[in-house]
Formats: C-alpha cells, sequence, structure tokens
C-alpha cells in the first residue's frame, strides 16, 4: 500500500470550488425565490462531481451530474415551475423562537461534524491509483455485482413503489363520458345559443403587442381602447402577472417621434364606434 | 491540503442542510436541504473510499443517488398532491394537526 | 478479479414471496378488471404472507439444526433473532392486512382514489363509481418485504435501502385516509420530510462508521473497535448517529414529533400496521446494531441512551394523559412503550433480546387489536349519516353498554398495554425490565415502573369512560355508533384478544421459544 500524495493542482481547485459550493448551500437558509434555491442547489451539485472525479470516482462524477443535477434538481424545477415560479415565502417565523433553536441546532452540528472530523487522526490516505487500474467504473461494477448484490436487487423494490405511488397520486381514471375536441365544441355552441358572448365560439384574441412590449403578459386591446382580460393566459392572470395597459399618455408618447410636445390627439368616437359593432 | 478538506466541507454542507430542514416553512425548500444533506454524506464516503484506497464507499455513494431518486418522486408526488389541495406548498399551512 | 457472489435462494425464499406477491400486485393494477381487482389482491396478499410465515418457520428449523448462516455475501444474517423478528412481523402484517381489506358498511378507509383534490367533483364521482385504491395492497407488501430484511441486515447499506423499501410505501399510505383527506395528505407530508430527515442522519453515521472501519458490514465494524485506534470520534459519533436515524422510526424522545400527527392523520388500518410492523422492524434493527457493533462503546454511549429512554417513558406518559384524540393517546402511549423497550436495548444482555422479543409481541397483537377497534366506533350525525371515525375519547363513553363485546375486548388491549398481570403486556414488561435488572440498571427500571403506573391510570381511564358513564349525544344530535365489520376486522380482533390472554396466561411457551433466540450471529 503506497501513500497517495494530493496535488497542488487539486488543492487549487478546492479551494475555488468549496467557497463557491458552500455559497450555494448558504442559499438554502438565507435565498427568498424557490427557484433560485434550486439553481443554486443544482450548482452545489455540479460542484460536487467535480470534487468526485478529483477523489478518482470517475463513474461517480458522471453519474452525479446525470442523475442528480440532470433529473433530481431538474425534477425539483419542474415541480416549482408548476406549483409557481415565482412563489416566494414568507420568512417570518410562526412559532417564536423556534429559528433560533434551530440555528443553534445547526450550529451544534456543524460543531461536531467539525470535531469529528479534525480531531481524528485519520490513516494515511491510499489512494485508489490500484483499485482503479482497470478503470473506476469496473472497480465499482465488480463490487456492486458481488459484496451488494442483495441491496442491488432490493432497490428494485424501491423504484417500482416509486412509480406505483406517483402514479397512485397522480393518474386519474376518466369517469363519464370522453369529452373532447367535438363535445367541447358542441358545448360551446350550445351556450352561445342560450345566450352567452361570442368569445365563447371563437378563438381567443392574441395578447397587445406593442411598439415597447412584446410579452405575452401584456392584454390586447379593444376598439374602445379598454383591455381585453380574455387575451392572456389564464396562469399568467391567476398569478396576477399580467401588465398593466399603458396609459392614454404613454401610449401617445410611444407614437410621437421624440422631443415633440404636441398633445396627443385623443381618439374621438371609439366608444361610439364600440357601440356600433356591439349593435 | 489534505483530504481532511473534504471532510469539513461535507460537515459544513452536512450542517447547512440540517439547518435548512429545521428552518424552512416552505416544503421543497427543506426537502432540498435533505438532499444536501444526502450528498454531503457521499461526500464523505467518496472521500472514505479513497482514504481507505478501497472502492466500497463509492458504491456505496452510488446506490444514495438511487435511493435519492426513488425519495424524491415520492417526496414531489406528495408535495403537488398537496398543493392541488389547498394552493400551496408551506408547511405552516399544513397544519390543522397542531393541537 | 470478480467473482460471482453465491446466492442462497431457499434461505431467501420469506423475502422473495412477499417481493413476488408485491410485483404480482403491481400487475394485477394493470391486468385484472376493476371489479375483482381488490378480491385478488387481498388473497394474493394474504397467501404471501401466510407463505413467508410458513417459510420462516421452515428456516427456524433449518437454522436450529445447522446453526446460523451468512446469506448472500454477507448482506444478510440468518439467525434465531432475525427469523423470529420476520415471524413476529408476518403474524402481525396478516393480522393488519385482514383490518385493511376489510369494508365495513362497504367502505374501506382509503380514498376512492388518491389523485382526486379532497371534496372535489371528481373525488364525488370517484365515490359513487365505486372506485377502490387497491394499490393500498401492493404497497403495503413492498413495506413488509423492507420490514422483514430489516432485522436480518448485516451491513448498513443493506439495512439503510430496507429503511427506505419499508419508509417509502408508508410515505404514501399515510396520505390516503377517506375521511379528513387534508389531515391525512398533511401526515404523509410530515411523515416523508422527518423520515427522509432521520435517513440522512443514518447515512451520515454510516459514512463515518465506513471511514471508521473500511467496511459497513456490522461484524467487520464490532471487529475494528478494538484494533482502530485515534478515530473513535468517527466510531462514536457514527454510531450516534445510526442510532439517532432508527430512533425516528421508533419515535423515541426526542425524535417523536411526528408520531402523533402521523398516527393521527393516516388511515387507521395504516396506523395500525406501522404502529406494530414499523416498530418490531425498527427495534430488530437497533437491537442488532447495538448488540453486535457497541457493545465495547458502552460507558460512552450509554448516557445518550439513558436520556433517551427516560425522556421517551416520561414524555409518553405524561402527554398520553392530557390528550383527548383516541388515535393520539394511542400513539403518545406508543411512544412511552418505546422507551421501554429500549430498556431492553440498553441492557446489553442475552436476555434483553429475547425480552423485547416478546414484548413487541405483546405490544403489537394490542396495537393492531386496538387500532382496528378504533376502525368500528363511528360518529354519526343527527341524520344518522356516518360522519367518519369517533376520534374524540368522549364519544367513547358508555361503549360498554351498547357493544359489551367490542368494549371488553379495547379493555383488554388497554390492560395489555398497562401490563395488567395475565395479559400478554405483563410477560412482556416483566421479561423486558428482568433484563434491565439483569443488565444493572436498576435506576431504569425504577423510572420505567413509575411511568407505568401512571399509564395504568389512563388506561384505566378509559376504560371506566366506557363502562361507567353514560353515553353521550353531541350538541348537534350526532351520536357513536358501532359499525360491522365485514368479518376481517372481527377475526383480526379475536385473533389479538386471544394472543393477548394466551400469551399472559402462559408465557412459559413464548419464553422458552424467546430464550432460544438470545444471540445474534456477530
Amino acid at each position: 500500500m503506497t501513500e497517495m500524495t494530493i496535488s497542488s493542482g487539486e488543492a487549487v481547485l478546492f479551494w475555488i470550488l468549496a467557497p463557491l459550493m458552500v455559497m450555494g448551500a448558504l442559499g438554502l437558509l438565507f435565498a427568498r425565490r424557490t427557484v433560485h434555491i434550486a439553481v443554486a442547489v443544482a450548482g452545489v451539485m455540479v460542484g460536487l462531481a467535480v470534487m468526485y472525479i478529483a477523489n478518482e470516482a470517475t463513474f461517480l462524477g458522471v453519474a452525479q451530474v446525470v442523475v442528480y443535477t440532470g433529473a433530481v434538481m431538474m425534477l425539483f424545477v419542474f415541480v416549482i415551475m408548476l406549483i409557481g415560479v415565482d412563489s416566494t415565502e414568507s420568512l417570518k417565523e410562526t412559532l417564536t423562537g423556534q429559528r433560533w433553536l434551530a440555528a443553534l441546532a445547526g450550529v451544534g452540528l456543524l460543531v461536531l461534524m467539525g470535531a469529528i472530523t479534525t480531531r481524528a487522526a485519520l490513516p494515511a490516505p491510499v489512494g485508489l491509483a490500484e483499485a482503479n487500474a482497470d478503470t473506476n467504473a469496473v472497480g465499482v461494477a465488480r463490487i456492486l455485482f458481488s459484496d451488494f448484490i442483495f441491496p442491488f436487487e432490493l432497490t428494485g423494490a424501491l423504484l417500482i413503489t416509486a412509480a406505483v405511488g406517483a402514479l397512485s397520486l397522480t393518474h386519474r381514471v376518466r369517469l363519464g363520458a370522453k369529452f373532447g375536441q367535438k363535445e367541447m365544441a358542441a358545448a360551446k355552441l350550445k351556450a352561445y345559443g342560450a345566450g352567452a358572448s361570442s368569445t365563447l365560439i371563437t378563438n381567443r384574441p392574441n395578447p397587445g403587442v406593442y411598439a415597447r412590449h412584446n410579452s405575452a403578459d401584456m392584454p390586447a386591446v379593444d376598439a374602445a381602447g379598454e383591455p381585453v382580460e380574455a387575451s392572456i393566459t389564464t396562469v399568467l392572470r391567476i398569478r396576477g402577472q399580467e401588465s398593466n395597459l399603458p396609459s392614454a399618455e404613454e401610449l401617445a408618447d410611444a407614437g410621437r417621434p421624440y422631443g415633440q410636445g404636441e398633445e396627443p390627439a385623443a381618439v374621438p368616437g371609439a366608444a361610439d364606434e364600440r357601440k356600433e359593432l356591439e349593435q | 491540503m489534505s483530504i481532511l478538506n473534504y471532510l469539513v466541507l461535507s460537515g459544513i454542507l452536512f450542517a447547512i442542510g440540517g439547518t435548512a430542514v429545521l428552518v424552512r416553512r416552505n416544503a421543497i425548500v427543506a426537502f432540498m436541504g435533505v438532499e444536501l444533506m444526502l450528498n454531503a454524506a457521499n461526500l464523505t464516503l467518496v472521500t472514505f473510499a479513497r482514504m481507505h484506497g478501497d472502492l466500497t464507499g463509492q458504491v456505496i455513494a452510488f446506490f444514495v443517488m438511487v435511493v435519492a431518486a426513488a425519495e424524491v418522486v415520492i417526496g414531489l408526488a406528495i408535495i403537488v398532491s398537496i398543493f392541488r389541495t389547498r394552493g400551496s406548498a408551506s408547511l405552516d399551512d399544513a397544519s390543522l394537526l397542531k393541537s | 478479479m470478480f467473482v460471482a457472489p453465491h446466492i442462497e435462494w431457499a434461505a431467501l425464499s420469506p423475502v422473495l414471496i412477499l417481493l413476488g406477491a408485491a410485483v404480482i400486485g403491481v400487475l394485477v393494477e394493470a391486468f385484472v378488471p376493476r371489479g375483482s381487482r381488490r378480491l385478488v389482491q387481498v388473497v394474493v396478499a394474504a397467501l404471501a404472507l401466510g407463505g413467508a410465515l410458513v417459510a420462516v418457520t421452515w428456516r427456524w428449523t433449518v437454522v436450529q439444526q445447522d446453526g446460523p448462516s451468512s446469506l448472500v455475501a454477507g448482506a444478510l444474517r440468518e439467525d434465531a433473532p432475525a427469523l423470529l423478528f420476520q415471524a413476529i412481523l408476518l403474524i402481525l402484517a396478516l393480522l393488519a392486512l385482514l383490518v385493511i381489506a376489510d369494508r365495513a358498511r362497504g367502505e374501506d378507509a382509503f380514498t376512492p382514489t388518491a389523485s382526486a383534490i379532497p371534496g372535489s367533483e371528481y373525488e364525488g364521482q370517484a365515490r359513487r363509481a365505486g372506485l377502490a385504491q387497491t394499490e393500498v395492497f401492493p404497497l403495503t407488501m413492498f413495506a413488509v418485504t423492507g420490514m422483514l430484511v430489516f432485522p436480518a441486515a448485516a451491513d448498513l447499506l443493506t439495512m439503510f435501502i430496507a429503511l427506505e423499501v419499508l419508509s417509502l410505501p408508508l410515505y404514501l399510505l399515510a396520505g390516503m385516509a377517506r375521511r379528513r383527506r387534508l389531515v391525512s395528505q398533511e401526515a404523509s407530508l410530515k411523515y416523508f420530510l422527518l423520515g427522509a430527515f432521520s435517513s440522512a442522519f443514518f447515512l451520515m453515521g454510516l459514512a463515518l462508521l465506513y471511514g471508521y472501519a473500511g467496511s459497513v458490514h456490522l461484524a467487520d465494524i464490532a471487529t475494528a473497535v478494538p484494533l482502530v485506534s485515534g478515530m473513535d470520534g468517527l466510531l462514536l459519533a457514527g454510531s450516534a448517529l445510526v442510532i439517532i436515524g432508527l430512533l425516528f422510526k421508533v419515535g423515541a424522545v426526542p425524535f417523536h414529533s411526528w408520531t402523533p400527527d402521523v398516527y393521527q392523520g393516516a388511515p387507521t388500518p395504516i396506523t395500525g400496521f406501522m404502529a406494530a410492523c414499523t416498530k418490531v422492524a425498527a427495534f430488530a434493527a437497533l437491537l442488532r446494531f447495538v448488540y453486535v457493533v457497541t457493545p465495547g462503546l458502552g460507558w460512552d454511549l450509554a448516557p445518550f441512551l439513558w436520556i433517551v429512554a427516560i425522556l421517551t417513558m416520561v414524555v409518553g406518559t405524561v402527554l398520553a394523559i392530557v390528550q383527548t384524540d383516541m388515535k393520539r393517546t394511542l400513539a403518545y402511549s406508543s411512544v412511552a412503550h418505546a422507551g421501554f423497550l429500549l430498556l431492553g436495548i440498553i441492557a446489553l444482555d442475552e436476555r434483553g433480546i429475547s425480552g423485547i422479543l416478546v414484548y413487541l409481541l405483546a405490544y403489537g397483537l394490542a396495537t393492531v387489536g386496538a387500532f382496528a377497534l378504533v376502525t368500528l366506533v363511528r360518529t354519526k350525525d343527527a341524520e344518522g349519516n356516518l360522519v367518519g371515525e369517533a376520534g374524540h375519547l368522549s364519544e367513547w363513553a358508555g361503549l360498554g353498554r351498547r357493544s359489551p363485546v367490542l368494549a371488553v375486548c379495547f379493555a383488554l388491549f388497554l390492560l395489555s398495554f398497562a401490563g395488567i398481570p395475565l395479559t400478554a403486556g405483563f410477560t412482556g414488561k416483566f421479561a423486558v425490565f428482568g433484563a434491565a435488572v439483569a443488565g444493572g440498571d436498576w435506576p431504569l427500571v425504577v423510572i420505567a415502573v413509575l411511568a407505568s403506573a401512571a399509564a395504568a391510570f389512563f388506561y384505566v381511564r378509559i376504560i371506566v369512560l366506557m363502562f361507567f358513564t353514560e353515553p353521550a349525544t353531541g350538541e348537534d344530535g350526532s351520536a357513536t355508533t358501532v359499525v360491522r365489520s365485514e368479518g376481517l376486522t372481527a377475526v383480526a380482533v379475536v385473533v389479538c384478544a386471544v394472543g393477548t390472554v394466551l400469551v399472559g396466561v402462559v408465557p412459559t411457551a413464548v419464553l422458552a421459544v424467546a430464550a432460544q433466540a438470545s444471540k445474534f450471529l456477530l
């Protein structure tokens, strides 16, 4: 068993990565937006992958990128998107003193972990040059399929449980008749026949696109200059993310050559026009 | 620089993850704290594998990834089903049980 | 070079039967028409549990003859305690399965479909269409598989995977109650987060022990203890973290905070199942870990375990006394029982193992039985509609007059919890306390006896409430009623009651079997 040495390149890598990772991890404690936290944690995971490779665990490093960063953290991001990407968390505490207790517990944990690791007289590291002789993946596979074949098979149960569980929590059996495109059209016409607004049967209007705004959160304007609610997707409306229509002055400003202080001509008769249209 | 550095780093990450679980009120954030703790344990395992010159530690870390993947599927399914019910993933809203 | 591991298929048969049944259960969901799914699922599950019990019995005779052995490259140990724990688990799981499968008044305890938003139109449709969440059965089988591996796991990794295999289905099952679904979903989330938190601790402990010994096999760690020097911190902290991870599952104070909420929120048959079986599995693993790895650590870990045991007994008992909800009362009482059981762990004495075996059998029978009865006692509103289970203690008043058989059985289980002579609980307490005295922990035994006496107070209070109080009618005209079970629950309750009495009246047979299982294979 020869003793291994740690190259100075690895030391440089560590001292660059470690502070970045700790900063990313601290996002868990201090960032307000869930998405920011998820991305920060994903960053920590990538940092860990690099450290695994530095620690002669090539296979694990790649698996870390694929499984943790690529699958697990992206699943988190998906769910955050599903739940509302801009959900922030109120950092107000509901149980008084709970946060201090928790912080105390955290510091205790930190001291404990620090004390254990730094005070232990670790033996000289051996390094994995020998174990990795036939490449790291082969070495890992040999152990995986000999010593740990039973837990390996047992993880199958875990994966089936996960699939069954996720399905039973989300999959809905269709009850009653299928409500497809055709039925939807029929229902809309029926509602229109019963006196509902005509916007029900036509396409919804597109969102408004202006010289200064070309995003989907800007409502379209009807002939009277009023915003059309239906032109913005429901998701944005529920989240309260639709933009307000620019005021008449702003609109006029936008349409005028810069620097000419003319009063904008009002749009006379717009309201009358609309009435006519409705008749 | 010795392999001790890696152990200290994993200790720090573990403590931060643990604190996040205790402090944060959002289920998703708390859950990410758990993930960070698992990853910290993985770093410890990989470092010790190198110290012992034995790949067992790496194999265990690989198992942990599999377990974490399954756990994430279940956990997020539960969180999503709760969100659909109450429109929030906050642990404070989930407090019907407090007596 | 790669050496293909030798797999002892025969010795693995109990686990394989259950795993196979779980997978078949999943396939049944896919291929059997909806109408007959439930019946097929129940039959498959019951046959698998019965078959596994037979297999375990067979392996017991083999082990008695050939001695204990190590399986599949040392991942599992087949020894007398492991097999006995597995047998107890299977018996309790079979009884719990009967309660899970029962449909009193045509409704089981589970939501028609877990994907429906509570209170939504779709949920009503699903209920009227008679849907049933039959995935409950394969999930239960997966949980039992994990529990079966847990007591036999001989390395920490197998233990960790088994811990997850048993926990993940339970997280899901906890959220599937038919009534009060918000509370149920919340229980599911809480159980999940705290469970994942605790498994992270377990894993860190595993990592530190690996760093200490260079192996995760319990035997290798145990042999490393006297040899390796300079890393005692790793050993001590690693052991403590692993034990903390397991104590979470056991529900010991201060790691118990999930217990009352989850026990209350989960569907009652599942509460009975996990209260009994998870505790058996977790104590089996804890016992193996402590007895194999940490005997050399006695003095260093003892203060920690002492504090946990004392806190668990005292807090569990005191909080059980002040509860007003039946399921929460039983939850805190199960916390207190975890404290009594810890005495057998701390004893580090051969008699501790057999004591814990007997105690767990007694506790498990009474728990499954008591929760089975809780499923039958329902509240009826003024119009006579069933609203749900009668949760509040006051609703149990006067039950002894209306349904004497049920009340007598419930009283029997409570007396067994309290440890009154001639019930199984007494035998269990006697065995565990005896082991603790033999291990020289008499101050703990004094506290345990005092706590038992205090606990007896609230058990007796419930009995008094049932037999000597007038039945109460709520202000809104609601009343308590007892629904007839489909028969399965009744069978489970009767078996539990008979078992409780038998273990109490003729304890010698049980104690003799348990005494054969007093040594772990290193």
